[in-house]
């Protein structure tokens, strides 16, 4: 055992030896020690009563309690009342993890006139219970546990919380219906907010669909009502053809630099007539209509855009690229085109960030067995969604894109890359199941001797009404085939479908006019950037982390960042929308302060050590530590500080230290096992 | 001039003849000599896949062995010995799998000198020579002749081990026949099977699978096949000869060998079922 300095001999000091509050001139500390049974959690795994007995005779520990819930009112009175009346001056709660509870164990030590940051937590059920199963064993692990804890908070300093004030203005990254949403719901409540689309209008993929399901209103009808009440709202600021180009700053103070892209046409000059639009020879790739039909340089999404005002497709634009057409100058009646723009820089600055980057399909001709690219009548499920679609480019008659004809066998395959771990997408997609089942069933509406089949691997219709929905195809005469497909190829003017039906223990071949892919739903990739580029947390398949799944699921680790919609995990419009409204009422909670609090444990520079190496710099992953040049010293910014430690960890000389986690606690931790 | 250890295998010196010997005289010319490692013996022809029986491995083994003394690299061309040659390769150098492999190494009196990388003749054009050198080697463009590469199983199956190309929709044969002035066809049976060993005794089966692969390819306008493994090329060909004759089969070398100028005589379309010479001449190539 080593030489610990609060392991002090001889008998429990007199309870009157110090000042209960005056933590910092206790030289015997007085611990207690609070052990919850977390029910049967922790209970039915280690032997309290043993646990109590141990943990009772260690040094410093002058009171030892347990309770079978100690995070309910009375379990926090109990260590309120214990602070008081054995006058403790350091409390350790042997619990669940520290994610978990230590905020609420801190609060209780505060209101009982303890400094919070006296009281630490010992994780006796994730990191011991819960994964051991010898009871003795277990036994032993959580007095380890505890031990350790208890060395760490006789170092433990009192420490105050900082207060920075909030800028009350929100940026919401990306104009989709989640993006839409959260600006709406926080611009209601009187806040700016700063909305950045990357595409010339606003609506995301929610104004390519046709209709929605289960209730089969359009998504036009729905959409374009929360477009223009954006577009128009005194609140909001828009900047569409727009992205981020960097953040600085913390929460309640970023400083975001927004890259206006060069449009070509002078936004206030223009009308939004659409002579333009008529004459614009140049044609390129329509990324809105998923390559169905060529698409013109001189664009907007959809007639009816927000904000109703066209950009120029650079790469397509014959006058950019050769010098001469010139079509849409000559023929805009306002004198708008302007071949000479370029790329703009606005700084804005905002207290929150909502991020609703969204997603995009899977791209398909990467299932190399499945034809796309190759059979031009297999499309992906946004595809069939535009050829449904009113505004779409056949004005919502079904025509399959190679010949124009009406398909009248459409094989719909579900979980084309979703739920396969060979393409790096082992999860559900969610959406897929409903989507198609809509699909066929408009089509049915649209082409009504057409057969549709849909092969699948489960039907997962958790949601309200979808159910009833998914009934409503089946008895609508589409036939449902259980089994994976394992290829598609043309065969005359036919497309082929090779399956299994699992049901019948057969392999099957399907002759159809066309296949419609239900391809897996990933997160945008420029979506995934700007998250690379902000530092805030992403899983292996590029979704951004909310900060606990279950209590914290739109904020991220990053505080100040909050999600909403698809970039987050794939999801549905309700869901988007009441993510999009909680991210919302999660930045009005903010704004609701005038200051925000700020944990105190942060990195601290002793100027004296430091030699301005600038190791702590390069290491820190939230640019809270600068090196200044001139006096060769590092400083810590305690708001952006969010207390990992790793400059501390980094600092050769020492001079770097994390309050109360110094480099002498955590060896002398290590060293009691 | 680069030498690396061949491996041949038996079928390429019996009814392959014609992939082979293209190959060797077209490494020549763009850049590579191919020495044949002496005394080689059978690759095992199927790769066992029982974990337990060690013996069948005996095969492959010395031959990696032998290989190993030679050089850090083996060169293999008929898909089927390449797929033997390489999944036990692979084995031996598994990392964990350290025990089985010192077992396996015992069984021959040849000692395993060091990790022998088992590349295919495509590996070696693609990988060590370049696309754009081999364009610099072209004397006689294809002529935008369309070709629909068929590359079969063994060659791309299983990925994790072959690494070879996406085993859904293989490229590498498709960017050496456009490098050659060919124009590849889209195809959507570029890996799907044959037939197989099942022309033995399931004739019929093995028939209906290469007329799929034979029917895609004329319906995406190929006017020929390029295959890479000697078992494709004969359930191709020999079915091709039988049913219709107007989509001749190439070894993937043999239309190598022509754009890189090698004489009729070495290309070995003696060896091609129909009428090779009168289909090329037809298309201005001979």
């Amino acid at each position: 055992m080593p030489n610990d300095e609060c392991r002090l001999t001889g008998t429990q000091p007199p309870a009157d030896a110090q000042s209960t509050i005056d933590n910092r001139q206790s030289k015997i500390p007085r611990v207690g020690v609070f052990v919850c049974h977390c029910g049967i959690n922790i209970a039915g795994v280690v032997k309290i009563p043993e646990l109590l007995e141990r943990v009772g005779t260690m040094s410093g520990v002058v009171v030892t309690k347990d309770y079978k819930y100690c995070c309910s009112d009375p379990g926090q009175q109990m260590i309120r009342d214990s602070i008081k009346s054995d006058k403790l001056d350091r409390v350790i709660v042997a619990c669940c993890s520290p994610t978990l509870h230590e905020t609420t164990f801190r609060n209780a030590c505060g209101e009982a006139g303890l400094n919070p940051y006296l009281c630490e937590i010992a994780n006796i059920r994730e990191q011991c219970a819960w994964v051991t199963a010898d009871k003795d064993e277990a036994t032993t692990k959580a007095c380890g546990i505890v031990r350790t804890t208890l060395t760490k908070v006789v170092h433990d300093q009192p420490l105050e919380a900082l207060t920075v004030p909030i800028n009350k203005r929100a940026l919401v990254v990306g104009a989709g219906i989640a993006g839409i949403q959260a600006a709406l719901d926080i611009a209601n409540a009187g806040y700016e907010v700063v909305l950045v689309e990357k595409e010339p209008s606003i609506g995301g993929h929610m104004a390519q669909l046709s209709e929605t399901f289960p209730t089969l209103d359009c998504s036009q009808c729905i959409l374009t009502p929360r477009t223009v009440e954006t577009g128009r709202h005194p609140k909001i600021r828009l900047m569409t053809y727009s992205e981020i180009d960097s953040v600085s700053g913390y929460v309640g103070n970023f400083k975001v630099k927004v890259r206006q892209k060069a449009r070509y046409v002078d936004f206030k000059t223009c009308t939004g007539c659409g002579a333009c639009l008529e004459k614009c020879p140049g044609r390129t790739e329509s990324w809105f209509e998923r390559g169905l039909v060529r698409g013109k340089a001189i664009y907007r999404l959809l007639p009816q855009a927000v904000p109703n005002r066209p950009v120029i497709d650079a790469k397509a634009c014959i006058y950019l690229t050769k010098g001469k057409c010139g079509v849409c100058a000559k023929v805009c009646p306002t004198g708008a085109i302007r071949y000479d723009d370029t790329d703009k820089f606005v700084e804005e600055e905002v207290g929150a960030i909502v991020l609703a980057t969204g997603y995009e399909l899977f791209d398909a001709t990467k299932l190399g067995s499945y034809g796309v690219g190759r059979v031009p009548d297999v499309i992906d499920g946004l595809a069939f969604e535009r050829l449904l679609s009113a505004s779409g480019p056949t004005s919502g008659d079904v025509k399959r894109p190679s010949d124009g004809k009406v398909p009248k066998k459409i094989v719909f395959v579900q979980c084309a890359g979703s739920r396969d771990s060979t393409t790096g997408m082992p999860y559900c997609s969610k959406i897929c199941c409903m989507y198609t089942a809509k699909q066929a069933i408009l089509y049915r509406h649209r082409v009504h001797d057409g057969q549709a089949t849909i092969c699948y691997i489960d039907v997962r219709t958790p949601g309200k009404g979808f159910e009833e929905f998914y009934k409503r195809a089946t008895d609508d005469g589409i036939q449902y085939l259980r089994g994976k497909v394992s290829k598609i190829f043309r065969e005359g003017d036919k497309v082929m479908v090779w399956a299994s039906d699992t049901l019948a223990g057969r392999k099957v071949e399907l002759e159809a006019d066309m296949v419609v892919l239900a391809t897996a739903v990933v997160a945008n990739p420029d979506g995934v950037a700007l998250a690379r580029k902000l530092k805030t947390q992403i899983d292996a398949h590029g979704f951004m982390t909310e900060a606990h799944p279950k209590l914290r699921p739109v904020e991220t680790l990053t505080a100040g960042f909050f999600l909403a919609g698809c970039g987050q995990g794939p999801k549905d419009i309700p869901e988007t929308v009441a993510q999009a409204s909680a991210a919302a009422a999660k930045v009005l909670a903010m704004f609701g302060n005038t200051r925000l609090t700020h944990s105190p444990t942060t990195a601290e520079v002793d100027e004296e050590i430091c030699v301005g190496c600038g190791y702590c710099e390069r290491t820190c992953a939230y640019d809270a530590v600068k090196v200044d040049p001139a006096r060769k010293k590092a400083a810590v910014n305690a708001a952006l500080c969010e207390g990992c430690g790793a400059c501390a960890v980094a600092c050769p000389s020492g001079a770097m230290t994390h309050k109360n986690f110094t480099k002498k606690a955590i060896f002398e931790m290590a060293d009691q096992f | 001039m680069t030498k690396y250890t061949y491996y041949p295998g038996c079928t390429l010196y019996t009814k392959a003849r014609n992939l082979d010997i293209c190959a060797r005289k077209a490494a020549e010319k763009v850049g590579f000599e191919l020495v044949e490692m002496p005394s080689w013996n059978c690759c095992g022809a199927i790769y066992n896949a029982a974990s337990d029986d060690l013996a069948a491995q005996v095969g492959p083994v010395r031959n990696l062995a032998k290989a190993s003394q030679l050089g850090d690299k083996l060169v293999t061309l008929c898909a089927a010995c390449h797929n033997v040659l390489k999944r036990v390769q692979n084995r031996l150098d598994q990392p964990g799998n350290e025990v089985e492999s010192e077992r396996l190494k015992t069984f021959v009196d040849e000692k395993y000198e060091r990790p022998v990388k088992v590349l295919h003749y495509l590996e070696v054009l693609k990988q060590e020579i370049g696309w754009d050198n081999i364009k610099e080697k072209v004397t006689k463009p294809l002529g935008g002749l369309k070709v629909a590469s068929y590359y079969g199983c063994l060659i791309v199956r299983p990925k994790e081990v072959l690494e070879f190309d996406d085993p859904e929709n293989p490229q590498v044969m498709d960017d050496l026949m456009r490098v050659l002035g060919a124009a590849p066809t889209r195809f959507d049976f570029k890996a799907e099977c044959c037939g197989g060993y099942l022309v033995v005794n399931r004739r019929d089966v093995a028939k209906s699978a290469s007329k799929k692969i034979l029917d895609n390819a004329k319906a995406w306008g190929a006017e020929a096949i390029v295959t890479t493994c000697p078992l494709c090329q004969y359930n191709l060909d020999k079915l091709r000869a039988v049913t219709d004759g107007s989509i001749p089969v190439f070894y993937f070398t043999q239309l190598l060998g022509l754009a890189v100028g090698l004489a009729q005589d070495e290309l070995g379309l003696e060896h091609n079922a129909g009428d090779p010479v009168g289909f090329l001449k037809s298309k201005g190539l001979l």
